[in-house]
């Protein structure tokens, strides 16, 4: 192989002269999983803008781990510590806060709902966390909370696109694919930007919150399972074993050489080093998804059940590909829509099982990186797309048979964690019913341009051109601010 | 808006680095002329318009407007006069005060080549030129222009085309040459693929050899050549590669996106576009028909059907989701993409702010808006407006041509009350007491309106007026504000009216009503309805209000009360939209009519008729079968929603009404154009060139793998210039004039060029000076699309189906890939046949497409896409290697080959050891078109043994000495083939 490497990069420092990469010169693509992927590329390829950004200074995290609560969890069962609204229970809803409003399903005049579970102030920070989470009170300590979230969209789909891409249409850059186009991956044996779902269903928005819209598609998030293969047509098929494999590859690698003598098209390199690096994926993403080289102590921390599709297991696979130095690494967790509608999905429901099935897996997430060291360099965010109201849900102008509440984009709470975040700390403040984020209010925009700036990336800085427009995560429409306030 | 204005500069200086070609090396004599295009537009955009823009227009001077910049209006610029012009003045001045660009601002100073650029061109007098692709299009041979004049065009033999005139001439000035021509083999693997999206057959591409080989004459090389093409053109085959191309375009897909994306019947439109290729329909009868296909007059099934191009938009059925959003988002994206398609202009910028490069103003979006605005779709979740289209195509004229009279006799039945209701004398009842089941009412001159509280859905409300003679009812129902920009608001939709007479101590007698007109039919439902309950069907605005509407409810017997009778009327609403939400009347009055000429009207022979044809027609449609393709439908005219400006391109701040028109700078004269179709026929009309460019500039891409305009998505100030700006016009010319706007032909000359004759080998020279081929020195090499790596494996091993048309499939593809929220859809693998048809039958959900597809750079189809980036990643490595249909492709390779040989003649014992050689070289060749190399095929036969010592020790493979071959070994090579560079390659 180094031969080949030598050789690409030779023709590559021909070739990319002008900077042609961004004009979607594939050989630029194609050199950018390389380039990317490899720490040891010579520093004279590795310099040339084409296959990623670089850090525009020095970072304070590596990677990302985001979990996302699809759905939009209750801020006020969980984080958002509200006894004036309990109050209020049961009343009607104040007529200044329906004026010029609309709810997804909410009509009329709601009555107000009060937290439905008892909070408690944990650690030395005193953080206030519900009933519902009793581990992870025990590491509150390290989280830092922002109480402030709001969005302007009050559907899942836009939300979630709002609060992955930056936009609310579909077609735009996830942050995972932007991370990736600013920084590549240090692993060249996986993907850099790999998606974990859980909860049996995938996002409200599709697979558009890990695309990488106008980016070029090797930025995309790669879905990996924890049934199955781990990385889609990995696993040879039953009639060829690892030995033919290599075999076959072995008689492809020389053919195309040939080819490469015969065309003189540099793309034929990159081809032949793709296959290679498809060949090790084979090995190192099958071990890196085994949850059976766990010990029995960890999984049981995690509550992790190999061979199941579950949000523990893909907690403790996202240690696991943090340990091999995967960049970003998403995971989406289902079920948190808590309207009332049904008895799965309502806080006297539902709810409380998807806070059974997160406390555990996160708290030892949390605890499980501490010990390794890599949470000083991980960056670990928390969240959903968008908040609940203080208001109970009155779907079709009744009173439902369960309890829930409808979305809310003025207010949601998020936790970061890891990687440059200051912790034991909270963020901005709701008005005294959680109905409004009133106090350092932070936007996606704002949170994406703070993440990336612990990521050592300039927002304004990390653009690529599309449509006549440098485009870029914190949208050129928008001018997002850094949370200092934050930031350790 | 400014601050991020600024940063627009960064990126434009990239855009100028990456076409040098026109710009850089120029040596400045005194008698140049100066190009504003390629020399000064650039400087200026670079450098200025990041303040001096179309979105900040700082001192209102801006470069994007002549007429801001240059005599009268504008002041910076004093033709022929350098020396007092201000811009020179303020681009050479090191006072902080003064100079431009600012100081302290991020951007350079301007260098002294460009300051003499700009000195030199004012001094020949600052011409303006429009922008390049705007300008009006002639062909560069005819008219031999100056660059041309100095090459001596006939000095070679090498073209064949008249393009291929001006490649050699720039290749000339470049100092470069042409590559030799390709072997036979590799043009016909690369033409194939071009026009038919797949590899020659062995036979076809044998015989084509045996043909080629030993003709030395040219002309008569030409000529087999020629049938060559003649036969993939003719190939019904051609239909299917070119609609995969045009599906990214249309963004076609089999769902309706967002959330639960639901399933949506959309293929008969991919039908459509297969025969409409297929048949060579010129490009300007093929927008017409999908832009406009509607408002043609007598528009035939096809037209209606094309038009589902704009119904692949995305509808939202998430719960709660406001219909107006979603309708308005559907509308600005088919603006976006009718600009993207024909246009390759960025006109989505223009939404919230005038263009920033390109001469387009604000209110221009929204007054193009105004063509596109008025189609009756409203993100409904049925999808309505819709058309059943049998699967049986013998059927589909006929059952599309019945729904059509069904939607004509709607309105015409209507049209009998329309007119009677509008010229009647109509007296308000004041209503003396209003209740309501749920919120509260109240009563407001002779007006009833909502005052508060929670109106549920299958809220009924009571009104109570005095009763007068009557013969008939109206009732109006409007928007709660009296403001037009608050419209449009939540739904009204009365769902049932039933009408009482009260009498003191007497039981209320039913008022019968028979008979119900409106301003104006919309939805799919008759208005009659609301004389019977049913949900979601009756009078008023459905799912929106856009405007004022009533309707008036005919009286079976005319009424003749008494003194103090009272009339009670009651109102039920029982209609929601996604997600439960009510669509309660908040607004409106009762009026009546004792006018006799209604109770006529009932009586009525051409009623009768009417009534009668419309039940006829509808048993009829009813009647039919079939897949529900969304189509556009305008609305009536009494129903037409007024346009807004978008403040700040918020969808929910409406500005000024707009009148509908498309922007100045890009008509090449002056036009009224009013509607959709005027809009449709501008688009592809000599007044606008660009159109032309565009496509012919999208073929090649599709040929070369880059456009001669690398952004083929944007040729506005902001993208890439043409690399070669005469073969681009002469292209687009040939297109448009020569061919009449027909694909095949334009193929067919590109193709034969010489230019495309090229082989791809890549020498030295060629290397060094055209390393991406831009200046098109060698032939192209690129890695065939996603579509085509599945359809060469399945043709190859002889598994693909051949039918074409027809709903999409679903091929085997890993499971639990598709899990999507509130759904309950199953990706049901194909078991027969059908499970290998071509890939652009695969069925297509947008939050889930095909995996092995988004791996080779698919794209997901959400939205319009204009060009595909090929990439190279080592996911596509795990999808040739391991997906089944590659793995079933191999098998079936290594099994033709091996009954191949059987059915050659019995070989004798002592050659079976070449048997193995024998096969592999067939693979080899029915693969890739070229014979193994004895080096290539002494390698391939080594796997194979390898293979077998291997299979041997595993004891899992019988290697039966009858056939001395084995079937499992040899697929293995048979997947190392379809897996080598030349395989993915064209």
């Amino acid at each position: 192989m180094s031969d080949f490497r030598s050789e690409l990069c030779h023709r590559w420092s021909q070739f990319e002269t002008r900077r042609h990469f961004l004009r979607g010169c594939s050989m630029g693509l194609a050199g950018m999983w390389l380039g990317g992927q490899s720490t040891s590329m010579p520093t004279s390829v590795a310099a040339e803008p084409a296959h990623h950004t670089g850090p525009h200074f020095p970072p304070r995290a590596k990677r990302v781990i985001f979990l996302h609560m699809a759905g939009g969890p209750s801020q006020l069962e969980l984080f958002d510590h509200k006894p004036e609204l309990e109050k209020l229970d049961g009343k009607d809803c104040p007529a200044s806060f329906l004026e010029g409003r609309r709810f997804a399903f909410i009509q009329g005049v709601p009555k107000m709902l009060g937290p439905q579970f008892p909070f408690q102030q944990c650690g030395d920070s005193g953080a206030w966390v519900s009933d519902r989470l009793p581990m992870f009170q025990s590491v509150a300590d390290k989280a830092c909370f922002i109480h402030s979230m709001q969005t302007t969209q009050f559907n899942h789909g836009p939300a979630q696109l709002l609060l992955h891409t930056g936009n609310q249409n579909l077609g735009h850059a996830s942050f995972g694919s932007w991370t990736m186009y600013g920084l590549g991956s240090e692993n060249e044996n996986l993907p850099g930007f790999i998606v974990l779902v859980s909860g049996g269903k995938t996002p409200s928005a599709g697979k558009s919150v890990w695309g990488s819209g106008y980016l070029p598609s090797v930025f995309q998030g790669v879905q990996c399972r924890s049934q199955g293969d781990p990385v889609l047509y990995l696993s040879n098929p039953d009639n060829i074993s690892r030995a033919q494999r290599r075999r076959s590859l072995d008689t492809l690698q020389r053919l195309n050489e040939r080819t490469f003598q015969e065309t003189g098209d540099p793309e034929v390199l990159t081809r032949i080093s793709q296959y290679e690096m498809a060949f090790r994926m084979q090995t190192h993403a099958t071990e890196a998804f085994d949850l059976g080289l766990e010990t029995q102590e960890v999984q049981t921390e995690y509550g992790a059940e190999p061979g199941k599709e579950s949000f523990a297991n893909n907690c403790l696979l996202a240690r696991r590909l943090a340990e091999r130095d995967v960049r970003f690494i998403q995971l989406f967790h289902w079920g948190w829509d808590a309207h009332g509608a049904s008895q799965s999905e309502a806080l006297n429901g539902g709810f409380n099982d998807r806070c059974r099935e997160i406390d555990r897996p996160i708290t030892a997430l949390i605890k499980d990186l501490d010990r390794r060291g890599l949470l000083d360099d991980t960056l670990l965010v928390w969240g959903g797309e968008f908040g609940r109201t203080p208001m109970r849900e009155n779907r079709g102008g009744r009173e439902m048979r369960f309890v829930g509440r409808d979305h809310n984009p003025s207010a949601f709470t998020m936790w970061l964690a890891g990687g440059g975040i200051r912790p034991g700390t909270s963020w901005g403040a709701t008005d005294e019913l959680g109905y409004r984020s009133v106090e350092n209010v932070v936007t996606p925009h704002d949170l994406h341009a703070t993440l990336l700036q612990r990521l050592g990336l300039d927002h304004t800085r990390l653009t690529y051109p599309y449509l006549g427009l440098p485009q870029r995560l914190s949208t050129i429409t928008q001018s997002p601010k850094i949370i200092d306030g934050i930031l350790a | 808006m400014p601050s991020s204005a600024m940063r627009w500069c960064s990126f434009v200086g990239i855009t100028l680095l990456i076409c040098p070609l026109l710009i850089a090396d120029k040596v400045l004599a005194d008698d140049t002329k100066i190009d504003f295009q390629t020399q000064i537009r650039p400087i200026l955009i670079e450098s200025c318009s990041a303040c001096h823009g179309g979105v900040k227009q700082a001192g209102d001077v801006s470069f994007v407007y002549k007429d801001q910049v240059l005599p009268p209006d504008g002041w910076v610029i004093e033709p022929g006069d350098p020396e007092s012009s201000v811009l020179i003045e303020r681009v050479k001045s090191h006072d902080p005060d003064t100079q431009m660009p600012p100081a302290g601002d991020h951007r350079e100073r301007l260098s002294e080549a460009e300051i003499e650029l700009l000195e030199k061109w004012i001094e020949q007098g600052a011409p303006w030129d429009e922008h390049w692709s705007r300008a009006p299009l002639t062909d560069p041979l005819k008219i031999l222009t100056e660059p041309l004049k100095k090459t001596n065009l006939e000095s070679t033999s090498w073209p064949r085309q008249p393009l291929d005139r001006l490649v050699e001439a720039r290749l000339k000035r470049e100092g470069l040459h042409p590559s030799p021509e390709a072997k036979p083999a590799e043009w016909l693997r690369r033409v194939s693929f071009d026009l038919i999206g797949l590899p020659p057959s062995l036979e076809e591409f044998e015989s084509f050899i045996e043909r080629t080989t030993g003709i030395k004459d040219r002309q008569q090389l030409d000529q087999i050549y020629g049938i060559e093409v003649d036969r993939l053109l003719a190939s019904e085959r051609f239909g299917e590669r070119w609609a995969s191309v045009w599906m990214d375009l249309a963004r076609y897909a089999d769902s309706k996106g967002f959330e639960k994306d639901p399933h949506r019947d959309m293929w008969p439109y991919r039908d459509w576009l297969i025969q409409a290729l297929n048949q060579d329909l010129p490009y300007d009868a093929f927008t017409i028909k999908q832009l406009a296909g509607d408002l043609l007059p007598d528009p035939k099934p096809d037209d209606l059907i094309a038009t589902a191009f704009h119904r692949n938009t995305q509808t939202n059925t998430e719960g709660g989701t406001d219909d107006e959003e979603f309708r308005v988002a559907a509308v600005l994206d088919r603006i976006n993409t009718t600009w993207t398609v024909w246009q390759a202009t960025t006109f989505g910028c223009v939404q919230c702010h005038a263009h920033p490069y390109d001469p387009i103003r604000h209110d221009e979006y929204y007054a193009f808006m105004a063509l596109m605005n008025n189609t009756a779709d409203t993100d409904l979740d049925s999808d309505h407006p819709t058309i059943k289209i049998p699967t049986d195509i013998s059927q589909r004229d006929d059952a599309v041509t019945k729904q059509r009279h069904y939607h004509e006799r709607r309105h015409a039945r209507n049209q009998l009350g329309y007119k009677l209701a509008t010229g009647d004398q109509w007296t308000v009842l004041q209503p003396t007491e209003v209740t309501s089941t749920g919120g509260r009412l109240q009563i407001a001159d002779d007006w009833v309106k909502r005052e508060g509280g929670t109106f549920p859905t299958g809220v009924t409300y009571t009104v109570m007026t005095d009763a007068t003679a009557m013969t008939a009812l109206r009732l109006e129902i409007s928007p709660e504000s009296a403001d037009p920009t608050q419209w449009p608001e939540q739904g009204s939709l009365v769902t049932h009216v039933e009408v009482a007479l009260q009498r003191d101590n007497e039981a209320d007698q039913v008022v019968e009503l028979t008979d119900v007109f409106v301003d104006a039919i919309t939805g799919d439902y008759d208005p009659r309805s609301v004389l019977s309950e049913k949900p979601n069907r009756g009078v008023g605005g459905y799912p929106k209000l856009h405007r004022p509407r009533w309707a008036v409810l005919l009286l079976k017997e005319p009424l003749t009360p008494k003194q103090n009778d009272r009339l009670k009327i009651s109102m039920k609403h029982g209609a929601s939209v996604t997600g439960s939400v009510a669509t309660p009347t908040r607004n409106f009055r009762w009026a009546a009519s004792n006018n006799s000429a209604w109770t006529e009207l009932l009586a009525a022979a051409n009623l009768k008729q009417a009534t009668e044809q419309l039940a006829t027609a509808k048993r009829d449609v009813d009647a039919i079968q079939g897949a529900a393709l969304p189509v556009l439908l305008s609305l009536p005219k009494a129903a037409e929603r007024s346009t807004r400006t978008f403040i700040r391109g918020n969808w929910s701040e409406r500005g000024e009404k707009i009148r509908p028109a498309i922007p100045v700078a890009f008509s090449l004269t002056p036009n009224k154009i009013q509607t959709r179709l005027e809009m449709a026929r501008w688009l592809v009309s000599d007044a606008n060139p660009l159109a032309a460019r565009v496509w012919a500039n999208r073929i090649w891409g599709q040929l070369y793998s880059q456009g001669l305009v690398e952004t083929q998505e944007n040729f506005g100030a902001s993208g890439t210039l043409p690399s070669h700006p005469d073969l681009l016009d002469h292209l687009a010319w040939q297109m448009r004039e020569e061919h009449g706007w027909r694909l095949k032909p334009f193929l067919r000359e590109l193709v034969l060029a010489a230019t495309y004759r090229q082989t791809n080998r890549m020498d030295e020279s060629s290397q060094k000076r055209d390393p991406r081929n831009r200046l098109l020195s060698r032939g192209p090499r690129t890695r065939l699309t996603a579509e085509m790596i599945r359809d060469q494996a399945l043709a190859v091993a002889g598994l693909l189906h051949t039918g074409i048309g027809g709903p999409s499939v679903m091929p085997p593809q890993p499971d639990g890939v598709w899990q999507t929220v509130y759904s309950g859809a199953q990706w049901k693998t194909a078991t027969g046949p059908e499970r290998y048809r071509r890939g652009l039958y695969t069925y297509w959900r947008r939050t889930s497409p095909y995996p092995s597809f988004l791996m080779f750079d698919s794209p997901t189809r959400d939205i319009c896409s204009a060009r595909r980036i090929a990439t190279n990643s080592p996911l596509q490595a795990l999808v040739t290697l391991n997906d089944p249909v590659y793995i079933e492709s191999a098998q079936a390779l290594a099994a033709l080959a091996i009954s191949n040989l059987a059915n050659e003649t019995p070989v004798e014992q002592s050659n079976l050891d070449e048997r193995p050689t024998a096969a592999i070289a067939w693979m080899y060749r029915t693969v890739t078109q070229r014979q193994p190399s004895p080096w290539e095929q002494a390698e391939l036969d080594s796997l194979y043994r390898d293979l077998l010592s291997e299979a041997d020790t595993k004891a899992t493979v019988t290697n039966a000495p009858s056939l001395a071959l084995d079937a499992a070994a040899l697929s293995i090579v048979a997947n190392t083939i379809l897996n080598l560079d030349r395989a993915l390659t064209k």
